[in-house]
């Protein structure tokens, strides 16, 4: 009878309450969802949006290589050189750059003049003059000269970022190597003949900056930009920014005072949606162009999509395993052999990529120049990868650790197929997920046995590749790999320009890498894009991000 | 012992939804212990041929990305969940039962314990304030991810709330006469405390228990989805939704559907039982559902009273 009584006490009102709430709360949904629809409606077909992952974090690509920030690189800023463009040979509608290796061409290289018009080596290889393109001017309205590239490698150098690693793969120990020539004319002077310094020229860590205007935002107290070129560019790019709200979006406007072709996207949208299901939908639904970087499984759903496109074309991505050659048990090579062997590759490309990446078979990029795949004897075969843990003294209970990046969805699974493999050899993982931050830093410290890691060299050459992953001295050589052979191959293959000369030097190097095995190699992830099937002139590059000034609209 | 279950099943037929909570507990916690005789596979061996298959005779509940048998993790997974729920949820009452009796106790006068029951307080307070997520995330960190560390979190996130429940039940029971009583025959303290005080402050807390553990198997599952929980492969609720709620904008609902649905009812029945244990700890409503129970039993022998005398005529 009391809960009669509390129920007509309480009822009625209780009741009155959540109605009016409820009322309340869907007349406060309609506008969000007018709005909502609003925001990702799109206007002319000369606006691009984008659903990406991330918004650009920071825009000076000396400090931050995030997603978001790579692909606002190329529209911000302008490159001294280029690579002549080609059709894909996977994906119909893509082209992709040209970066193989040509004879017939001057240097060798299918290159074509960006910021430089012409350009020369000298005969030894140890001096690189461009001149510079006249009549281009910045996003600040500044005119381009020799003064410019000049204040961006003198940044290089003393910034201590990134382009710390750009001097150095090149040689280069002082911005007096850098020398103006004319107002339109600037040399590289390096020590050794470098093979690399042409193609470092369209790498996208390397744009050239408004020295003019840095200097001027610098002042004293930041003579090199660094606060200034973080929240805006000074480029000579085709498009400025004209928004930045970091977490929600990022808008770019085409220059009408850019020197080469003007974009046919005169407006880009670059929406952060972090979920890539949401990305999807955003798609499907027609809100969006672009969604970038979706999992296999919802690029494949996508290939039934009438109005949708899916490209999918071989990129310099790789993802390995670091062994951690200076702790147990992987300092010992035959259980970096095993390990190598116990990997289902296979299975992994299919049931994690759904056929989106090919095996790894070297230890650079497939895609690159010279590299060799005939060393990899690392088919998967269980029963040898048990001896050889027989032979390394642990075939018996052997556990380990392998960590993993919580905000890369395709670790964990990949990590469990690898656990399960494992597990029939008698080596037991433990496997440990860690939040995005954290797993960088414990890759950047070395401080785990077995940890993940994907990631593409952005320069298109055996040289750099290997330098930068297996050179003792480089800082992402994060397995700890220190052959001092290897080392001197490497650096010898970078200090001449005669491609039959660096062809064996590097397959030297690669066989002793696969057979060393400081990886657990697994995968050539491809890079895919998923767009509106009317939005044409997708464009792969080595660097493996967009640039808005490709697309038109069929 | 029979008595007491007969008069269970009465209540039960008063109030069905607390019985409706006592088998949803129980039947899980038959699941979690029968589930290595239950289960038709492995729950953490990664078949690939077999993945994302829906749900089918060879696959009750379908398969995940790695081909692992999702009926068999989530028959599974309450082993973890109950446990890490149980134990947090135990040892946060323990510790802020403890402190809050104390603090009720000690709560006015003037001294030393005084200074530390206020201090306490403002402890709890700023413990309280800290995002679960943000505390939990920074205790993986440094402590590693474990079952131990998610017990920790939890312990630490919801031992405020029994501190404050349990000043607050001492604060009106120590101006008790019978705890005047204890002290004047020459109880210490500590014994006054012990045997008198916390023994009747247990009711609100007895109930806060049960709804607390339904919310430390929600803030496993929470801590799991983020990465901050168990271990993969180890069979949760929480990281097997989290594995694969990304599966159903591309059709394949069941990865995270079944496990979602069992922590859903699970939880359901913890707060049922939080309900039940409301109601039987507090005098006066006991004394109104057993005059319920009373009054139900003399309808119903009336109505059987009646069925006989129309029989008879």
């Amino acid at each position: 009878m009391s809960d009669q009584f509390t129920r007509m006490k309480l009822g009625p009102s209780r009741r009155r309450f959540l109605q009016t709430v409820a009322r309340a709360g869907g007349a406060a949904m309609l506008p969000a969802s007018f709005g909502m629809g609003e925001a990702f409606a799109q206007g002319a077909n000369d606006t691009l949006v984008i659903a990406a992952p991330a918004t650009p974090q920071g825009l000076d690509i000396e400090f931050d290589v995030s997603l978001g920030s790579i692909d606002s690189l190329g529209a911000l800023y302008e490159y001294m050189l280029g690579y002549e463009k080609i059709p894909d040979p996977n994906a119909p509608d893509a082209q992709r750059e040209d970066t193989s290796v040509h004879a017939d061409k001057p240097n060798n290289m299918a290159l074509r003049g960006r910021l430089a018009e012409a350009w020369e080596v000298s005969p030894d290889g140890r001096k690189a003059t461009f001149k510079l393109r006249e009549g281009v001017v910045s996003n600040w309205g500044n005119p381009f000269t020799s003064k410019d590239v000049k204040w961006t490698w003198d940044r290089k150098f003393n910034a201590k970022g990134q382009g710390l690693f750009q001097t150095a793969v090149l040689g280069l120990t002082s911005p007096d190597q850098i020398k103006i020539e004319g107002d339109h004319a600037i040399s590289f002077n390096l020590d050794k003949p470098s093979p690399i310094l042409l193609k470092q020229q369209c790498n996208l860590a390397n744009p050239i900056y408004d020295g003019t205007k840095c200097a001027a935002v610098g002042a004293s107290d930041d003579p090199w930009a660094i606060n200034f070129l973080k929240n805006d560019s000074a480029g000579f790019g085709p498009y400025r920014l004209s928004q930045l709200v970091r977490g929600q979006q990022a808008v770019f406007e085409a220059r009408s005072d850019y020197w080469d072709t003007k974009p046919a996207m005169k407006r880009v949208i670059m929406r952060e949606v972090p979920q890539s299901a949401s990305r999807f939908s955003l798609l499907q639904g027609g809100a969006v162009d672009i969604a970038q970087f979706l999992q296999p499984r919802e690029m494949e759903a996508l290939k039934s999509e009438k109005n949708v496109a899916v490209d999918a074309v071989n990129a310099s991505y790789m993802i390995w395993l670091e062994l951690n050659a200076k702790i147990a048990p992987f300092d010992n090579i035959d259980v970096r052999r095993a390990v190598n062997l116990a990997i289902p590759r296979d299975e992994i490309i299919r049931t994690i990529y759904y056929g989106y990446a090919d095996p790894q078979t070297a230890p650079m990029p497939y895609i690159y120049p010279m590299v060799d795949k005939s060393f990899f004897s690392y088919q998967y075969d269980l029963a040898k990868a048990k001896a050889l843990l027989d032979k390394a003294g642990v075939g018996k209970g052997l556990s380990t650790t392998l960590s993993y990046n919580a905000g890369d969805p395709t670790q964990e699974p990949i990590a469990l197929l690898i656990q399960t493999s494992l597990r029939q050899i008698g080596v037991e993982l433990t496997l440990e997920k860690l939040p995005a931050g954290v797993f960088y830093e414990n890759v950047t410290k070395r401080a785990k046995p077995m940890i993940f890691y994907l990631d593409s060299p952005w320069t298109p050459d055996p040289g750099y590749s290997l330098y930068l992953y297996f050179n003792s001295k480089s800082y992402v050589n994060y397995s700890n790999y220190n052959n001092p052979a290897v080392d001197k191959l490497i650096t010898d293959g970078l200090a001449t320009l005669d491609n039959s000369v660096r062809m064996p030097t590097y397959a030297e190097v690669q066989k002793t890498l696969m057979d060393e095995a400081p990886w657990g190699f697994i995968a050539y992830p491809k890079y895919t894009l998923a767009r509106k099937a009317n939005l044409k002139g997708f464009t792969y590059y080595s660097s493996n991000n967009l640039r808005f000034q490709d697309f038109t609209r069929s | 012992m029979l008595a007491k279950l007969r008069l269970f099943a009465r209540l039960a037929l008063v109030r069905p939804r607390f019985a409706a909570g006592y088998v949803i507990v129980v039947v899980v916690t038959i699941l979690a212990i029968l589930a290595p005789v239950i289960a038709p596979f492995s729950p953490t061996e990664a078949d690939s041929l077999s993945f994302l298959q829906p749900p089918s005779s060879a696959h009750v509940f379908g398969t995940d990305n790695v081909g692992m048998d999702i009926f068999s993790r989530a028959i599974y997974a309450p082993r973890i969940d109950l446990t890490i729920a149980i134990l947090g949820t135990g040892l946060s009452a323990l510790l802020g039962g403890s402190l809050g009796a104390l603090v009720g106790y000690y709560s006015s006068g003037q001294g030393i314990r005084v200074w530390l029951s206020f201090a306490l307080m403002r402890a709890a307070d700023v413990l309280q304030a800290f995002p679960i997520f943000v505390f939990a995330i920074a205790l993986v960190a440094s402590l590693g991810q474990s079952i131990q560390t998610v017990v920790l979190a939890i312990a630490f996130v919801n031992a405020p709330i029994y501190l404050r429940l349990m000043r607050s039940q001492v604060l009106s029971i120590r101006s008790m006469r019978y705890v005047e009583a204890s002290q004047v025959n020459g109880l210490s303290d500590f014994q006054t405390i012990i045997r008198h005080v916390i023994p009747n402050a247990m009711g609100p807390v007895l109930a806060q228990l049960s709804i607390n553990v339904g919310w430390g198997i929600v803030l496993t599952a929470a801590l799991s989805f983020i990465g901050a929980g168990v271990r993969a492969p180890t069979p949760e609720w929480g990281s097997m939704i989290a594995m694969g709620f990304q599966n159903v904008v591309t059709g394949q609902w069941w990865p995270s559907m079944f496990p979602g649905t069992m922590l859903a009812v699970t939880v359901f029945g913890f707060s049922l039982i939080g309900a039940s244990i409301e109601v039987l700890a507090d005098p006066a409503k006991r004394r109104l559902l057993l005059t319920d129970v009373r009054l139900r039993d003399i309808a119903r022998a009336a109505k059987t009273a009646k069925r006989a005398s129309l029989g008879q005529g």
